[in-house]
């Protein structure tokens, strides 16, 4: 998914080396070919995430927000298996789960959002937490932030915090399938799940199935 | 001469076999790559302390039969592409370079939203873009 702003116009033309032939035998002089890069409008792109969300949450599973949620991560997860594959094409083989789990965070990502994830802890036993600080697909949802921030002791009965919320979990689901489809690609079993206390920074939490 | 081609699923399941000979071994081909995914598993399962080809998706030759010479690639998915080819001086880097657009043609084809993965691999452009590579491959051995 290459994705550019309306502003952006310069990446119309990616450089491509071709490093088969020529840079065995002159490393000097590889040849260059350029490739005219499909685009999609970032808008366009947020817009269809959006209305994805609400069609599954209000349409073909009103009333049922975990199946909505299910399929929503099932299609995130098929994105994310075709993804993986054509993103580590050119890649050497991954050593072991922290290989794999770099190249989420670092060239995948920044396939996908132009941007790495900020932070990245583990803690040796198979679960990784992966932290964006400024989500792009959420950016631009607008949250009411003082009642998140009185919302810091949890009060289960502000149902009004919760909707919200869930609301904007909805919204999640499909890149935490994206993370999984990718990684299960790479032979890797796990569960993901985000978690959004301080908007707009996002954290996926990657559970490693041992 | 390349006689066939195959690509192989990360649990051994064949999800595309194509051969380009008019004789009818088309049999024996698929026994050839059958008995080569053996040593893929060995070469990977066990490398050896001193090569630095631990992580590089290209296999190389993988075994010489009587005549014929098999190549396998492995992707970062555990996908793994073997070429059986009838050449006796193949260059390396003509089939380094085969796998690499072998491997941009399987992608396009799997980024297909009506592919199964797992599923043999139906699309025919992705099989005329095979015989193509499969042609020029031919030509450029031969210069």
């Amino acid at each position: 998914m290459n994705k550019h702003t309306d502003r952006f116009t310069d990446k119309k033309k990616r450089l491509h080396r071709d490093s088969g032939l020529n840079s065995d035998q002159n490393p000097g002089r590889s040849r260059q070919v350029a490739i005219m890069v499909r685009e999609v409008s970032e808008s366009c792109l947020e817009t269809l995430l959006t209305e994805i969300v609400s069609s599954y949450c209000n349409g073909f599973y009103a009333n049922k927000p975990e199946l909505a949620a299910r399929r929503i991560e099932a299609i995130g997860f098929q994105v994310g298996h075709q993804l993986s594959e054509r993103y580590t094409m050119d890649r050497p083989r991954f050593t072991d789960h922290l290989d794999a789990i770099k190249f989420i965070c670092k060239d995948f990502w920044s396939e996908l959002f132009k941007k790495q994830i900020d932070n990245l802890k583990t803690n040796h036993r198979g679960t990784f937490v992966l932290q964006d600080n400024r989500f792009r697909w959420l950016a631009h949802m607008s949250v009411d932030l003082s009642a998140e921030a009185s919302g810091s002791i949890q009060d289960p009965s502000a149902m009004a915090d919760n909707k919200e919320a869930q609301a904007t979990g909805m919204h999640l689901y499909f890149p935490c399938g994206i993370i999984r489809g990718a990684l299960s690609n790479l032979g890797i079993q796990c569960a993901v799940s985000a978690d959004i206390s301080n908007l707009p920074a996002c954290s996926f939490v990657v559970r490693i199935k041992a | 001469m390349i006689v066939c081609v195959a690509v192989v699923g990360h649990q051994n399941n064949p999800l595309y076999i194509q051969s380009f000979t008019d004789a009818d071994d088309e049999l024996k081909l698929h026994h050839i790559v059958h008995c080569s995914l053996d040593v893929v598993d060995e070469r990977v399962n066990n490398p050896k302390k001193a090569a630095p080809t631990l992580n590089e998706t290209f296999l190389g030759l993988l075994y010489p039969t009587e005549n014929y010479k098999v190549y396998g690639y492995l992707t970062n998915t555990k996908v793994k592409f073997i070429l059986v080819t009838t050449d006796l001086d193949v260059r390396d880097a003509d089939v380094r370079n085969f796998f690499r657009r072998f491997h941009t043609a399987y992608v396009d084809a799997v980024s297909n939203p009506f592919h199964v993965p797992g599923k043999k691999i139906t699309s025919k452009i992705f099989a005329e873009r095979v015989s193509t590579i499969v042609k020029s491959f031919g030509t450029s051995a031969a210069g």
